[in-house]
């Protein structure tokens, strides 16, 4: 299961990179609202395969026909009340026809939301300025161990020495880029090394803030492979968090993303057969 | 010119420039667009590397006035009035009901009406805070007139005069504990115990496991019936071996090796939970992680991107410049020097310190200048002044890197200015060293002008404990003030107004010029002022009865300040505050550059404000008893 993840983990990720790459990296926005109309179609897709739009129509037509009774019976207490009921009523039916293509476009959804954000959601550590990386333990700290050791790519300075945290099972460094960098960084523990990406400078890049020990932390921390050392939980890089600038305003890539992808829904599902 | 403790050299250069006056006096341009750059140096006594300014036009000594504080001296610049118009006196007044000190420069009122519920308290009419200046600053005036005006870190400008200007507050603006600056300093030291210090706290901690959680005290919550310090937790962990640690703050996370500063840390102080919220910056220095845990923490600042008190004209500007240049200090007294003063920080420590000051001010300098158009632009420089009460004459090179670093800001101004428009550099009041601590209540009291309740009781107890009003003739507080003991206007006042004050004065005038030093036989008191003779203008409610301006070398003590009665008259002040200037007025004249040819040979600071409108075209306002220096 775990592996399986890995490679399509790995299948996403060196798609999404191809993709943003057609687009220049420095210009995110121009890649997101194409991928945002695709994954619009794509949710019309499912839908199309996924529900059945003769039931949907035939409760969205009931719904309708409840209002209009309550309109023009205003008057009958009587008429009102069972429109009401029948609306309620409906109204389940309707979000019953619609949960069979929700839970089928969950997942696909929520992957592709996951490895958007690693590109969209965070930049890399700027130059210059501080940054942390964090190692979580599985087990709690044994003060009589020697620390482990943080060996940093050239162009990146690791400014402190290990802070080991007990209470929180962590061990914390702070360091800086210098420059532009694309490397990794080497965590040396007395019973072995560890690897983590980092990214530092660059416009924007596709990046793994988080390297995970357990498959289900790989569902959500997707960009790199699993750790292979049983001591640790995650070693974290906190990259910065981004925004896209559009009209003048600081924009989180969601609201774009979600706008985008529910117009383009909304205006291409005639084409899909796709009644909402 | 020279002056013992700068290098020879400078006092070399600065004779030689004078010799070099040129005469490059312009005309002004046309009125629509006048530009004026105004840099208020503050403790200024002479730049190294003001020599093309001092060709261009010209470098005199600026007369400072009485007494030379910095809070009366630069109220007197924003108003083109001494005293006598703008009502301010000292750092601290005295309310004569209760001979209790405040501060002078402002005042907070709390809210008229409130609702309580439960333990809440909500009001239901504003509180205020006020300034206690009197008179229309001249950037008001500007306003009135078109002009545009940028006004950044004025001294006694706090809360900031009402106007269109833009203007940011300076020396007077209280920090989140509504003082002018209480660092805090924890240690794990079994030797020290929590104690208050002047200008701080030390809190003795208990690191437990590794670990210990501070509070950082912020506001008084008045939304609370009991009305307690909102306070926040900043939790420290330390490494079991090596000397970092890293500090927890809110969701903040930071990494601090010791001898580290931190960057600015947010604050968020709960009033009402969920609904009402105070927000303060701090920076902290991690001093010591073993043997001993020792943090200093910064005074709370009033956050400039969500200020809690009015701290900016208009108020988002305080924002701007925060998201422009970066968090910054808006304590009116920045640099910490109380924190040296109680061995909290070190000397190098404090000049890290003061540097971090200094960057910041220049950078909010850097980004005014970059945007100036035409109008006025003041800003205002702390550094020389607070710099020069730790280092004079003991850390000359110290000194003079600061002097440097005031000085290229200086050229950026010239390059900005070019060929138009007026540049002046200014500053309130020069220097003087402070060997001698004058306890000039205990002078007053073998003098038999003070009484206290038991001979004995002299000491360090502030706010005069111990006085026997009912034999007191007159009591000093502040750094220059002298009061009589004045039937109906001080409670049990037993000297009578009238003849029987004036002769009191008189003898209070003669016997403070004939005081001595015990030690070396040297004069003490240089001039005895009396404001009611001296002053213009109706506002001298708050004045002194005489003003003290002591020798060089002497100033009064800081329990004089306080209204203590120590034990001897003077004693050698062994302090790290080496420096001042809250002396004679004579021997600490401010300086005045300026690109243009004075006319004026002996120019005061009121001067300063006359010659700013008239740069604008706009007449003196009422009150206003300066001349044109231009």
């Amino acid at each position: 299961m775990g592996s399986t993840l890995e490679i399509l983990n790995k299948v996403i990720g060196v798609l999404l990179e191809r993709y943003v790459s057609l687009f220049g990296f420095a210009r995110p926005l121009l890649s997101l609202i194409p991928v945002s109309v695709l994954a619009g179609a794509g949710l019309l897709w499912v839908f199309r395969k996924t529900s059945n739009p003769v039931s949907i129509l035939s409760t969205k037509k009931r719904l309708q026909a409840h209002l209009l009774e309550m309109r023009l019976y205003g008057e009958e207490p009587v008429v009102v009340w069972r429109a009401l009921k029948a609306l309620l009523w409906d109204n389940l039916r309707y979000l019953r026809l619609m949960l069979r293509p929700a839970l089928f476009a969950t997942l696909p959804m929520i992957l592709l939301l996951i490895h958007l954000d690693r590109f969209y959601g965070r930049a890399p550590l700027p130059v210059g300025r501080a940054a942390m990386v964090t190692v979580r333990l599985r087990q709690p700290i044994d003060v009589s161990i020697p620390a482990p050791v943080l060996h940093a790519p050239p162009g990146i300075i690791v400014e402190t020495p290990a802070v080991r945290v007990l209470s929180a099972r962590s061990i914390q460094w702070r360091l800086r880029p210098l420059r532009n960098v694309s490397g990794r960084l080497r965590l040396v523990f007395p019973w072995g090394k560890l690897e983590k990406d980092i990214e530092a400078g660059t416009p924007r890049h596709i990046l793994s803030a988080r390297r995970v020990r357990s498959t289900a932390d790989l569902l959500w921390h997707p960009g790199e492979p699993r750790l292979g050392s049983d001591a640790v939980d995650w070693v974290e890089v906190n990259y910065p968090p981004a925004s896209l600038r559009l009209a003048g305003f600081n924009l989180h890539w969601l609201v774009i993303f979600v706008v985008t992808s529910t117009l383009s829904a909304l205006l291409l599902k005639g084409r899909f057969g796709v009644v909402l | 010119m020279s002056r013992p403790g700068l290098p020879r050299w400078v006092s070399h250069l600065i004779v030689a420039l004078l010799l070099f006056q040129a005469s490059c006096a312009r005309l002004p341009g046309r009125a629509g667009n006048r530009r004026m750059i105004v840099l208020g140096v503050d403790g200024m006594d002479a730049l190294p590397n003001l020599d093309r300014l001092r060709q261009q036009g010209s470098f005199q000594r600026l007369a400072t006035t009485i007494p030379p504080q910095s809070p009366v001296a630069w109220s007197t610049v924003i108003t083109g009035m001494d005293p006598g118009g703008h009502g301010i006196y000292d750092f601290v007044h005295r309310d004569p009901a209760t001979r209790m000190p405040f501060s002078s420069m402002a005042e907070t009122a709390e809210p008229g009406r409130s609702l309580t519920i439960g333990p809440f308290v909500f009001p239901l009419t504003g509180g205020q805070v006020r300034s206690l200046r009197r008179g229309r600053a001249f950037w008001q005036i500007l306003a009135e007139d078109g002009v545009p005006g940028t006004i950044v870190r004025m001294p006694a400008n706090f809360p900031p005069a009402e106007s269109k200007a833009r203007s940011l507050a300076g020396m007077g603006t209280p920090d989140m504990r509504g003082t002018f600056g209480t660092f805090t300093y924890f240690t794990g030291d079994p030797q020290e115990q929590t104690r208050q210090v002047p200008g701080g706290r030390i809190v003795r901690v208990n690191v437990s496991n590794y670990q210990v959680e501070l509070p950082i005290d912020g506001p008084v919550n008045t939304f609370r019936k009991e009305r307690p310090r909102a306070s926040c937790p900043l939790v420290v962990h330390l490494d079991p071996s090596e000397p970092v640690a890293r500090l927890d703050i809110g969701e903040t996370q930071v990494l601090l090796k010791e001898g580290e500063w931190s960057g600015w840390q947010r604050a968020e102080f709960p009033l009402i939970p969920g609904l009402r919220q105070a927000s303060g910056i701090f920076r902290v220095y991690l001093r010591g992680v073993r043997p001993v845990f020792r943090l200093y923490v910064s005074p709370v600042n009033i956050d400039p991107e969500d200020p809690e008190l009015p701290i900016s004209t208009p108020s988002p500007y305080s924002r701007e410049l925060a998201r422009a240049v970066g968090l910054f200090y808006t304590q009116g007294i920045a640099e910490d020097t109380a924190a040296v003063r109680a061995g909290v920080l070190s000397h190098e420590e404090f000049l890290a310190q003061s540097r971090l000051v200094m960057m910041e001010s220049l950078r909010l300098f850097q980004y005014e200048l970059e945007h100036f158009e035409t109008g006025l632009l003041f800003h205002y420089f702390s550094s020389i002044d607070q710099n020069s009460h730790i280092l004079w004459e003991k850390y000359d090179g110290e000194l003079l890197e600061i002097y440097r670093a005031i000085d290229r800001a200086v050229g950026r101004a010239r390059e900005k200015m070019g060929e138009d428009g007026t540049l002046l550099v200014l500053s309130d009041h020069g220097f003087s060293s402070f060997r001698r601590a004058v306890h000039l209540n205990t002078w007053l009291l073998r003098e038999n002008f003070l009484a206290l309740d038991e001979p004995q009781n002299t000491g360090n107890e502030e706010l005069f404990a111990h006085v026997d009003w009912s034999r007191t003739q007159a009591y000093a507080l502040g750094l220059n003030g002298l009061y009589l003991n004045l039937a109906g206007r001080e409670p049990g006042g037993i000297v009578l107004p009238g003849p029987q004050s004036d002769d009191l004065e008189r003898r209070l005038t003669e016997r403070l010029l004939e005081f001595r030093d015990p030690e070396t036989g040297d004069a003490v008191v240089g001039e005895v002022y009396s404001p009611r003779k001296l002053f213009h203008g109706s506002s001298l409610e708050q004045a002194p009865d005489l003003i003290v301006g002591y020798e060089r070398g002497y100033r009064a003590s800081w329990q004089t300040a306080l209204g203590a009665v120590p034990a001897a008259v003077i004693e050698n002040n062994t302090e790290a505050w080496i420096g001042d200037h809250c002396i004679a007025a004579k021997y600490v004249p401010g300086v005045l550059f300026a690109n243009r040819k004075a006319r004026l040979a002996d120019p005061q600071l009121y001067d300063v404000t006359v010659t700013i409108l008239k740069e604008f075209g706009i007449s003196p306002a009422g009150g206003m008893i300066g001349r044109p220096i231009y």
